[in-house]
């Protein structure tokens, strides 16, 4: 579904010449989750718009569904670390997610259809008129998942979604995107600095060194699909997996 | 759900009374100061208040509404519209691209830097002592404001909200209604409401110069021919006309605005 092959970013600006990402290959098969990891600073966020082809890459391709992405493809959408700032403030929720499908040329019965279902999944059905202020965090992001869901992307794309949120939202946030990435089949590309979530989530992880960026692993989790928050984290498998990510994510940061 | 209930109705009234009363508690303390200050007054430049509320009525009869401040207020009203519209349009392709800033940016603060007043004469000069030379004027002074305002705000788009727009596909038309102008709003208000002072004093100015009716007119011929309480009815006239379109515009403001205000709020209540 989505191919990376030979990424590589320089940021190049008054004389100063940064290498953010070096060289990354890998894939994410359809309806895969796939967990990014890597220590901070480690050009996560960089790499991830340049998939979803808000930045252009230096060097190497990404495809989407077989077609190089070369600016941001309409079958992609994004979910930001920044959900009070990537939701209009002066658009109610429904108006937030139903605006990228005009774009799409949608019908309205068909965006009414699509946002109703959107919000519906997320547990937000009846706050469509509230303006994204008027929730709490972790709602503001629920709306941000929403408006990605009614976009019906081939790919989803989530950079640090939950790491403004506090742990029992964010616990609850990961539950949801397990259960719609299940319930729907939807392709996703997560990002997170957190190793736990990265392997509670993941149906495959992939470690990422220190910038400039490299795969440093990959890793396959073969964790039951049905997970949840309690017995799911004190699985001994999810240990393992836990510490060979920790170690592999402690060594990228001492460059080694 | 968090959605916060509706505010309770009980109670509001009273809240609503108070504050029409705070509103109206000071004019009402300067008007008796006045009344009370001018009450003996023989001085012709400083008529007794009682006079000149008794000639206002006299003044302003049907007639010299319908030829003197109608006229006014639809000069007003053109030279603020295009404007408005002119500023918005101009400081949105300004503020869009950096190269174009750099460009203008000298010559804006120059031009603003003029005061609008001094314009009259040489715009005589262009659009003769009309209508067109009225409005344009008033469009000249107005224009800066909301200009200069205009490209701040479109500046500071969010760089998450611009990119959350261009990764859904939101470019273009859409993306200038929906994205930018609404995210520019408070500021191209904040211009709004300069300018909207502006075009009031420069309506006057304008019509003080050379004209046939209008406000501005009919209170310099008052003074001339020493009709000073008339005179001082045109005054009083001129501020409540200020002042209703004031009202007016904070009512828009708050139309148009109202997420703005509310996302304020919340922003205070929990940072």
């Amino acid at each position: 579904m989505l191919d990376v092959q030979g990424l590589h970013k320089v940021y190049e600006g008054s004389g100063r010449r940064t290498e953010a990402v070096r060289d990354l290959t890998f894939s994410v098969a359809a309806g895969e989750l796939v967990c990014l990891v890597g220590p901070s600073g480690c050009g996560k966020t960089t790499l991830l718009k340049c998939v979803g082809g808000l930045l252009a890459p230096t060097a190497g391709e990404v495809r989407l569904a077989g077609r190089p992405v070369d600016g941001p493809p309409p079958g992609m959408a994004f979910v930001f670390q920044e959900y009070g700032r990537s939701l209009f403030p002066w658009m109610r929720v429904g108006q937030n997610v139903e605006l990228p499908l005009k774009q799409k040329r949608l019908s309205r019965q068909r965006r009414r259809a699509l946002v109703a279902d959107a919000l519906e999944s997320v547990g937000l059905a009846d706050a469509a008129g509230a303006y994204p202020w008027q929730l709490s965090g972790g709602m503001q992001q629920r709306v941000a998942i929403a408006r990605a869901l009614a976009y019906e992307p081939e790919v989803l794309l989530m950079d640090e979604p939950f790491a403004a949120v506090d742990a029992q939202t964010r616990a609850e946030l990961e539950d949801l995107v397990r259960r719609l990435w299940r319930e729907r089949g939807i392709t996703i590309l997560f990002v997170t600095h957190d190793i736990d979530e990265a392997v509670y989530l993941g149906e495959r992880v992939l470690v990422l060194s220190a910038s400039p960026t490299v795969v440093r692993e990959q890793l396959k989790v073969d964790l039951p699909d049905q997970r949840d928050q309690l017995h799911t984290r004190v699985n001994p498998r999810f240990a393992e997996l836990r510490t060979r990510v920790y170690e592999q994510v402690q060594a990228a940061k001492r460059g080694r | 759900m968090g959605v916060p209930p509706a505010r309770r109705t009980s109670g509001m009234w009273g809240k609503a009374l108070l504050r029409l009363v705070f509103a109206l508690a000071l004019p009402a303390v300067l008007v008796a100061l006045w009344w009370a200050a001018s009450a003996g007054s023989t001085n012709v430049y400083w008529p007794p208040l009682r006079t000149v509320f008794g000639v206002f009525p006299d003044v302003w009869t049907g007639e010299r509404l319908r030829g003197d401040v109608l006229p006014s207020v639809l000069r007003l009203a053109a030279g603020y519209t295009a404007a408005a519209v002119a500023g918005v349009a101009l400081g949105t392709v300004i503020g869009s691209w950096r190269r174009v800033r750099a460009l203008c940016e000298p010559v804006l603060e120059f031009l603003r830097a003029v005061p609008p007043p001094v314009l009259v004469p040489v715009i005589m000069l262009f659009a003769g002592i009309g209508d067109t030379m009225k409005i344009a004027v008033i469009a000249s002074g107005c224009v800066w404001p909301v200009l200069l305002n205009t490209v701040e705000g479109v500046r500071a788009v969010d760089p998450v909200l611009a990119e959350t727009a261009r990764s859904y596909g939101i470019t273009g038309v859409a993306r200038l209604r929906d994205v930018v102008l609404r995210s520019a709003s408070p500021q191209i208000f904040a211009g709004l409401r300069q300018a909207l002072s502006i075009g009031i004093i420069l309506m006057v100015i304008s019509e003080m110069f050379a004209a046939g009716n209008g406000l501005g007119f009919t209170i310099v011929q008052f003074q001339r021919g020493f009709a000073i309480p008339d005179m001082w009815t045109g005054i009083l006239l001129l501020g409540l006309l200020g002042f209703l379109l004031s009202v007016l515009f904070g009512l828009a403001e708050r139309r148009v605005l109202g997420w703005y205000h509310g996302l304020r709020a919340s922003g205070r209540r929990s940072p």
